[in-house]
């Protein structure tokens, strides 16, 4: 039974196809790759999930539920975070608040609660901080927790990009580039904490990267995208050898 | 927890409940208390004209606006250039009720804690509703919208004969459990009243910004796309910003209308939408402690500015408009070095003081 079932999608803008016809099945508990080269569609295809695009054709379905015109908020309740490419958090707040701001649905109470802040308002609070903290010492933000996000650095940035979206408490995970602009140690530190939510936290996991080392060495499956079309599928050894994908990323003779 | 409840000299939270607290230590609550007893005790000791005394209201006032203000632009980071316009919508709610059932009515007398909370709702109705377009606009096109309300406000008022075409409409004094508020006691019962108002806004505004109702506006403040992603409507959200602000407004409207015992139309004009900008950046914004600097500061400025130049026009005979003159040029004047030097506000130096006075007297 499919976890993530993306068929026959289409996304135009205009007369440019970002997608055209693409199918995809994610699995539940794997990680899934999706590589391809510049402005294959990768982040479209990231973005169709979340619910940033809706697509002109096709449709997204996860348990049954059609994602095609959802929007993010109502896709992120659903159980599926996500992580930006380009650092998008909220830097005026500080790690924990960024965090805490994920558990935004969890939070039940109601405004007059909050507005006295007795009872229910602080019971709860200090649950979902519960929470957050165990997220902070998955993810080794712990010396980072009260700092402006804005004044950390980019490498811990992203961590907090991927914690952040991890507060969600989600099945599946889209994570746009992870690794991007890292050096050697913070690739395997990230590559490390993917392996883990994987693992630990039974979470599937949907990769979007470049460095194509990482992408062989750790998906379970991969789609290969090329101008918006879906160029090759399988596990990583089918990949490689897939005549089409090399092309792709090397070009003919 | 450390023993040392007086002065804690590190962070020995073992729960996050400790770690909600509004003061950390003793100190700082007693500090706190003695600062509230000084604020209600002083008029039983002291005693002041009725010209100082309105001047301390009019403070109290615009900062239950100001409250509302920053937590817009400060906290959603949503531009509202018709703030006035909102306190106009709470003291037009007052009037209108006086306008149809008459001006002493027991409602209008009794019951105006009643007639300040629904002016408040009123404003917060207007606030959501004036919000719409802040689904689509941002930046300067959005403070053109909310510009554009401040203009449609005055001229409704100016054209509609229901509102006297924004002449007075008075309305009538207040009772107390002790009988009427006489004229005498009139501006220390309300200094009273709009006290107590702000300390109770005050602590809902903390209370809130710990909760995800205060946190949720600064995420669509710093990023709006990925709070759409972490589960947060955008779009509501900066809508309940603008309610959150119109109700904060219109209550200061509810509060003026019964101060000044009557509505009239030019005190909430497009410069007084501006006064309580400047007022919010003054202050500082986004933070808790600028919205009682900014009023205080502003009006204390204009205080000095309207003594200063009655003494200017005693000396320069020849130029009797000096007090006319001197006003709008010391706010401008503020207000642009404020920008320049301080733009996070006199909040900004608080935090020095505090950090400073932390340690001292030790350097680190």
């Amino acid at each position: 039974m499919a976890h993530l079932q993306i068929s026959d999608v289409t996304l135009s803008f205009g007369g440019l196809k970002a997608l055209s016809h693409v199918d995809m099945t994610i699995e539940p508990g794997l990680i899934t790759s999706i590589i391809g080269p510049n402005g294959a569609g990768k982040t479209s295809m990231l973005n169709c999930i979340s619910g940033f695009y809706h697509p002109t054709k096709g449709e997204i379905k996860y348990k049954d539920k059609d994602l095609s015109n959802a929007s993010p908020h109502q896709v992120s309740t659903m159980g599926i975070a996500r992580a930006f490419q380009n650092l998008e958090l909220f830097s005026g707040l500080s790690v924990l608040d960024n965090l805490l701001l994920a558990r935004h649905q969890n939070l039940t109470y109601s405004f007059f609660h909050a507005a006295v802040f007795f009872g229910k308002a602080s019971r709860v609070e200090a649950e979902n901080r519960k929470f957050v903290e165990d997220i902070i010492d998955f993810m080794e933000l712990e010396p980072y927790r009260k700092n402006l996000v804005g004044s950390l650095s980019y490498g811990i940035q992203k961590k907090v990009e991927v914690a952040r979206a991890l507060t969600l408490d989600p099945e599946i995970l889209l994570l746009d580039e992870p690794m991007a602009g890292m050096n050697i140690q913070e690739k395997e530190d990230i590559v490390r904490f993917v392996m883990d939510i994987q693992k630990e936290r039974s979470v599937t996991v949907v990769l979007v990267e470049h460095d194509l080392g990482v992408v062989m060495d750790i998906s379970d499956r991969i789609y290969v995208l090329d101008f918006g079309e879906v160029i090759g599928s399988g596990t990583p050894e089918e990949v490689a050898n897939n005549p089409k994908v090399i092309d792709a990323y090397i070009g003919e003779d | 927890m450390s023993q040392n409840r007086w002065l804690a000299t590190g962070n020995f939270f073992t729960s996050y409940k400790q770690e909600q607290r509004t003061f950390f230590t003793h100190l700082d609550r007693t500090i706190f208390t003695c600062f509230l007893v000084l604020l209600f005790g002083w008029p039983l000791v002291f005693e002041i004209s009725n010209k100082y005394m309105l001047v301390l209201d009019n403070i109290l006032i615009a900062i239950v606006a100001v409250m509302g203000l920053n937590l817009l632009l400060g906290f959603a980071g949503l531009i509202s250039i018709g703030h006035a316009a909102f306190v106009g919508i709470g003291a037009y709610t007052v009037a209108s009720v006086c306008q149809v059932i008459g001006e002493n009515h027991v409602i209008v007398t009794h019951f105006w804690p009643v007639l300040i909370v629904c002016a408040g709702i009123m404003g917060a109705i207007f606030g959501a509703f004036v919000g719409l377009p802040a689904l689509r606009l941002k930046h300067l096109y959005l403070a053109i919208a909310t510009l554009s309300f401040q203009m449609i406000f005055e001229w409704f008022i100016q054209f509609m004969s229901f509102f006297n075409q924004g002449q007075t409409i008075y309305v009538g004094r207040a009772h107390w459990f002790t009988g009427q508020v006489g004229r005498s006691e009139h501006y220390l019962f309300w200094y009273y009243i709009i006290l107590i108002i702000v300390v109770v806004l005050g602590f809902g505004v903390r209370n809130l910004l710990k909760t995800k109702y205060g946190r949720c506006l600064v995420a669509v403040r710093d990023n709006d796309r990925a709070a759409d992603a972490m589960g947060m409507n955008p779009g509501l959200t900066k809508v309940y910003a603008f309610a959150l602000a119109g109700f904060f407004a219109g209550v200061a409207g509810a509060l003026h209308a019964y101060l000044y015992r009557g509505v009239g139309f030019d005190s909430f004009t497009l410069h007084h939408s501006v006064a309580y900008l400047a007022m919010a950046i003054v202050g500082g914004l986004g933070t808790l402690n600028g919205i009682f600097w900014g009023p205080v500061a502003i009006k204390y400025l204009d205080l000095q500015v309207e003594q200063f130049s009655e003494l200017a026009g005693h000396y320069l005979t020849y130029a009797p408009n000096v007090a006319t003159a001197l006003k709008p040029l010391s706010f401008g004047l503020v207000i642009v070095l404020f920008l320049m030097y301080e733009p996070r506000g006199i909040a900004n130096w608080w935090r020095i003081v505090k950090s400073y006075t932390k340690l001292w007297p030790f350097r680190y």
